[in-house]
């Protein structure tokens, strides 16, 4: 019965071959979106999970409130003291490890400098709470001073084919760190890649960090700290218990409050770490669960396109099938009988698409691995929990596009069928017409998604930041620099196209999460109920970036008294209470432990991504630490970038001969900030087209379907005088009146959509209604063409052929 | 064999009722040739039709082999006549897609007979209507008349009792009509099988043993 079903299949494949084809096409390029989709969301889905205790493994972070309550900042990381002493006063808690992540660091082995991005100061509990794997050495050296684990791909980077071991790297061109063994580097679904381990011992060192700071430095909030718990921990009753733990340790706030009012410690789990893990500090950017649904909807919505098409095609088709089911039934094919029949149909051409889109699969991973910005491979979905639901999918998809038709079918009359007198499923139109709508309205919110997306990085693109970024060059600071900056400066000065040069602990596009307590001084000093935000940054800072003073000056040497200046932005002076930046000159204020002097009031300039609003800010001149700062901004003439970076590179090499040199453009960082957005635009643009081209396919097939159903009508209206336009409007209109209807649908999904999208950026476009529109028309478009061409030629038929076969 | 009680079939156009088959009482004996006569529109296909279980009477009762089909759900009809009757169309209806053997193969399929049985009655078939060299072939490479010869080869292979033809040379030469209707004849009398066939052509219709005349859905005389 089945290989006499599949027979039949076969050969009504072959006889439609123009509408197999497109079913065929539709369902392979559904299926082998799903399935890229699939291998994506797995990856997405897999993140830290290949660790042993992975669901027993948490994050400790901390919150910090203003007072009235409301989080201002959520760190991933913590102070130092605190996963020591979690470990104490929890005796439930099985291992605790810390990492202290360096940032950039520079490190060299003999003449092989690198500046190195994943360096991470770690204990030797790491491999206890993590599943690590030795190539060589004992992960217990992390527990001598000094000593340092290095990835396989590091090791060879550092050392080619000698044998590392014991061998001294030098971090900083400050200490020097022995070799101690080499690790299989963390998978690529870890939510941190660290590739060189410094022993958290080697911190003890008070060049490096110091015990007694280790030990009571509750304001140095960037410690990664997990926790390994037992199994089904009661994680809520701990976290309830924070308050107290951070009463009974931490200092009081410079205010005097108790630190639980001010600051609060969470656990999180860490395989959540990846997906829903959004916070101020992290320790990679992370994935967002978002992302994963709006993929999914995506996946679906180009599978149900396909399976549209396949249903609308099978039902418009079925006339010229009802003689075959007509007669089936008169031999003693049961209803049953017969949708089986069909449903093996529709599941055979589901299996063929599902072979080709496997190939497509193959060839489309390295592309997808490359937009989404992870490292897939066709090798996840090798395994039974994948497998399975891949291989059920001909037959789920086959029954959900076969089901429809094959009822349909199965239902005729069998007298009606025979004697001809069936009519081209006058019934069914609607449906089908609503099956049509239902595809253009998916393809329409595609476009509109498309459009938006675009016009909000364009948007973020362009939008005027309030200061220059342009041909601002970055290189980072190196401690070894030190009391030789102003020295350096004025030798990168002498080059012709360099114009300024500055030094600060933070520069724009990078994000704001210093701060400290502020207070104004008057007759007494009153603190002010403002997270103020702080950047330590020289004299030349505004000029080089070229921001614009509301009032007052910038830093000057001029004035003896400038180490005690401030210069806060317009948004900070009007917070604090001053009505006009004009007020704000002059005052007197306290920002951590320094009084001093307003002297400026910058205009207010967008820091951060336009993700974030922007923060009241005050510049200082030093927040008290020996090296505050983090990088050089360097400001080029326009004339040629190449000779200006060759230039910074020479006078770099004269001051830091053993120092590998880096650096980037101000707007190329900016321009990072969006890549996710980016990855969006490409992948919606991509698949907005694929839906429109599966849908207008479908609309090709019916349509030449419906026309060759009019045939005769178009002959008699011919003979009767009708001129082609008219009959190609006639028979366009109707597929347009459904794309219009669509185009109802549509808008009011999208618009809620992506208004729900926008809503993520502090600076965001307004909804641009001619997006609505050029999304609507551009739908009409594909289906007036789709249609028009085949009406047309219709049309212009000799009426005689058309009624003589009658 | 078959029991037809006061019979009416009708059709409601714009409130008025006409009928199509009208108090139709008709009784047929097992091993009966029998021919419906009567002008176009009479009600001879609906009555087939009717017989045929194909379709359904408004009104009256159906006994077939001492079974009520008018009582029947369509599941219960269809196994009765898949089993019992099979049929023979004036336009042949075979399956397009289907070659000559499959087509014939077709009803025994919906029987569920085994494939080893099946192939050994589809040869036995194609033997005893001598197109064995046709198997092969699909519908649109054979004319008319071999065409009947195949649809009527897939009525008998699931050995019916009854055997239902409608107009059954009505697209055939006069040859190829006289051929198929001494085909009827041998198998009414050496195969037993009961036969009705409606036909406009006296002559077709004296190869039976009774003739049923029909006008405006009424039996005028059987």
């Amino acid at each position: 019965m089945l290989k006499n079903h599949l027979k039949i299949a076969w050969r009504n494949l072959m006889k439609y071959k123009f509408i197999s084809f497109i079913n065929l096409f539709g369902l392979t390029i559904g299926l082998t979106c799903c399935l890229l989709i699939a291998t994506y969301i797995i990856h997405e889905l897999s993140y830290d999970k290949y660790n042993t205790n992975a669901s027993r493994i948490y994050r400790v972070t901390r919150s910090f409130t203003t007072t009235e309550g409301n989080i201002s900042l959520h760190l991933g990381t913590v102070a130092p003291p605190i996963g020591p002493l979690l470990k104490h006063d929890f005796p439930d808690v099985e291992q605790q490890t810390t990492l202290l992540g360096m940032g950039t660091a520079p490190l060299r082995y003999e003449d092989k400098k690198f500046n190195e991005s994943n360096v991470c100061f770690a204990d030797e509990n790491l491999s206890k709470v993590f599943t690590m794997h030795m190539v060589t050495g004992n992960i217990k050296s992390l527990a001598e001073p000094f000593s340092a684990l290095l990835t396989e791909a590091q090791a060879q980077k550092y050392f080619g084919n000698t044998n590392p071991m014991n061998k001294m790297i030098r971090l900083s061109n400050q200490v020097n760190f022995k070799v101690a063994g080499i690790y299989k580097a963390f998978p690529s679904n870890a939510h941190m890649h660290p590739d060189i381990l410094l022993s958290f011992a080697s911190l003890n060192d008070s060049t490096l960090y110091g015990a007694k700071n280790l030990q009571t430095n509750w304001f140095n909030n960037s410690f990664f700290t997990y926790l390994l718990l037992p199994e089904n921990y009661p994680v809520k009753q701990m976290e309830a218990r924070f308050p107290a733990f951070l009463d009974a340790h931490a200092p009081r706030s410079s205010t005097g409050m108790m630190p639980s009012k001010i600051s609060k410690l969470y656990l999180q789990p860490l395989t959540s770490i990846h997906l829903t893990s959004h916070l101020d500090s992290e320790a990679e950017e992370n994935g967002d669960i978002k992302r994963v649904y709006i993929f999914s909807v995506i996946a679906l919505f180009i599978l149900l396109i396909a399976c549209i098409n396949y249903m609308n095609l099978s039902t418009a088709r079925s006339t010229l099938r009802a003689k075959e089911i007509g007669i089936r039934k008169v031999v003693g094919a049961s209803k049953k009988e017969l949708l089986l029949q069909f449903l093996s149909e529709s599941v055979l051409i589901c299996w063929m698409s599902l072979l080709l889109a496997c190939i497509l699969l193959k060839l489309g991973m390295p592309w997808l691995s490359k937009i989404s910005g992870t490292d897939l491979s066709i090798g996840m979905l090798l395994k039974w929990q994948v497998l399975v639901p891949v291989l059920l999918t001909p037959f789920i998809v086959g029954v959900l596009a076969g089901l429809y038709p094959a009822l349909f079918m199965a239902a005729f009359q069998p007298v009606k069928t025979l004697k001809g007198l069936f009519k081209a499923g006058s019934k069914s139109i609607s449906f089908r017409q609503v099956l049509v709508v239902a595809q253009f309205a998916i393809s329409i919110i595609l476009i509109i998604t498309t459009l938006v997306v675009y016009s909000q990085l364009r948007y973020m693109e362009k939008k005027s930041l309030g200061f220059d970024k342009s041909q601002v060059v970055t290189i980072p600071w190196n401690i070894a620099i030190g009391n030789r900056f102003e020295a350096m400066r004025n030798d990168l000065l002498q080059q012709q196209s360099i114009k300024d040069v500055c030094r600060a602990s933070r520069i724009p596009s990078g994000r704001l999460l210093d701060n400290s307590n502020a207070a104004t001084v008057g007759d007494s000093i009153r603190p002010v109920n403002l997270e103020l935000k702080y950047v330590v940054a020289d004299y030349h800072f505004i000029p080089t970036f070229g921001i614009t003073m509301a009032a007052g000056r910038n830093f000057s040497r001029d004035y003896g008294t400038d180490s005690t200046a401030f210069i806060v932005n317009e948004s900070a002076a009007q917070m604090i209470g001053w009505k006009t930046p004009e007020k704000a000159i002059g005052q007197r204020f306290k920002y951590g432990s320094t009084i001093g002097t307003i002297v400026g009031v910058m205009h207010d300039f967008n820091f951060e991504s336009l993700h974030q609003k922007i923060q009241p800010l005050i510049l200082i001149p030093t927040d008290g630490t020996a090296q505050p700062f983090n990088r050089i901004a360097i400001k080029v003439t326009g004339a040629s970038s190449a000779t200006a970076i060759a230039q910074i590179q020479s006078v770099w090499k004269h001051y830091l001969p053993d120092e590998p040199f880096d650096y980037n453009f101000l707007d190329e960082r900016f321009s990072q900030l969006y890549e996710a957005e980016r990855r969006q635009q490409t992948i919606f643009t991509l698949f907005s087209c694929i839906a429109i081209f599966i849908a207008s396919l479908g609309l090709l097939g019916l349509s030449a379907f419906t026309i060759t159903q009019r045939i005769k009508e178009i002959g008699v209206r011919k003979v009767l005088g009708a001129d082609t336009g008219s009959i190609v409007l006639m028979l366009s209109k109707d597929f347009l009146k459904l794309v219009a209807i669509a185009a109802v649908v549509a808008f009011p999904v999208a618009w809620y959509a992506m208004y729900q999208w926008l809503q993520a950026f502090a600076y965001r476009i307004g909804m641009p209604w001619y997006v609505f529109i050029i999304a609507g028309v551009l739908a009409g478009l594909v289906a007036l063409v789709t249609v028009g061409v085949q009406a047309a030629k219709a049309a212009m038929n000799n009426p005689v052929k058309s009624l003589r076969s009658e | 064999m078959i029991e037809l009680a006061h019979i009416s079939k009708w059709v409601n156009v714009g409130g008025n009722r006409t009928f199509i088959l009208k108090d139709v009482n008709l009784s047929i004996k097992e091993g009966e040739f029998v021919s419906i006569m009567g002008p176009s529109g009479s009600g001879k296909s609906s009555l087939l039709n009717v017989i045929g279980m194909l379709d359904n009477a408004d009104e009256g009762e159906y006994h077939f082999l001492g079974e009520a089909v008018h009582a029947m759900k369509e599941k219960q009809r269809t196994a009765l006549y898949k089993q019992y009757i099979g049929f023979v169309f004036q336009a042949y209806h075979l399956i397009d897609e289907l070659t000559v053997y499959e087509n014939i193969e077709t009803p025994l399929i919906y029987q569920n007979t085994k494939a080893a049985e099946r192939k050994a009655i589809v040869a036995d078939m194609l033997d005893r209507f001598q197109i064995v060299g046709k198997k092969d072939l699909f519908p649109s490479q054979l004319s008319g008349g071999q065409q009947q010869l195949v649809g009527i080869a897939r009525a008998l292979v699931a050995k019916p009792k009854l055997l239902l033809a409608d107009e059954p040379t009505g697209n055939l030469n006069s040859k190829q009509g006289e051929e198929i209707m001494e085909l009827f004849k041998k198998l009414n009398t050496e195969d037993g099988v009961t036969i009705i066939q409606v036909t406009h052509s006296e002559k077709n219709a004296e190869y039976g043993t009774r003739i049923i005349d029909l006008l405006d859905g009424r039996i005028v005389n059987s």
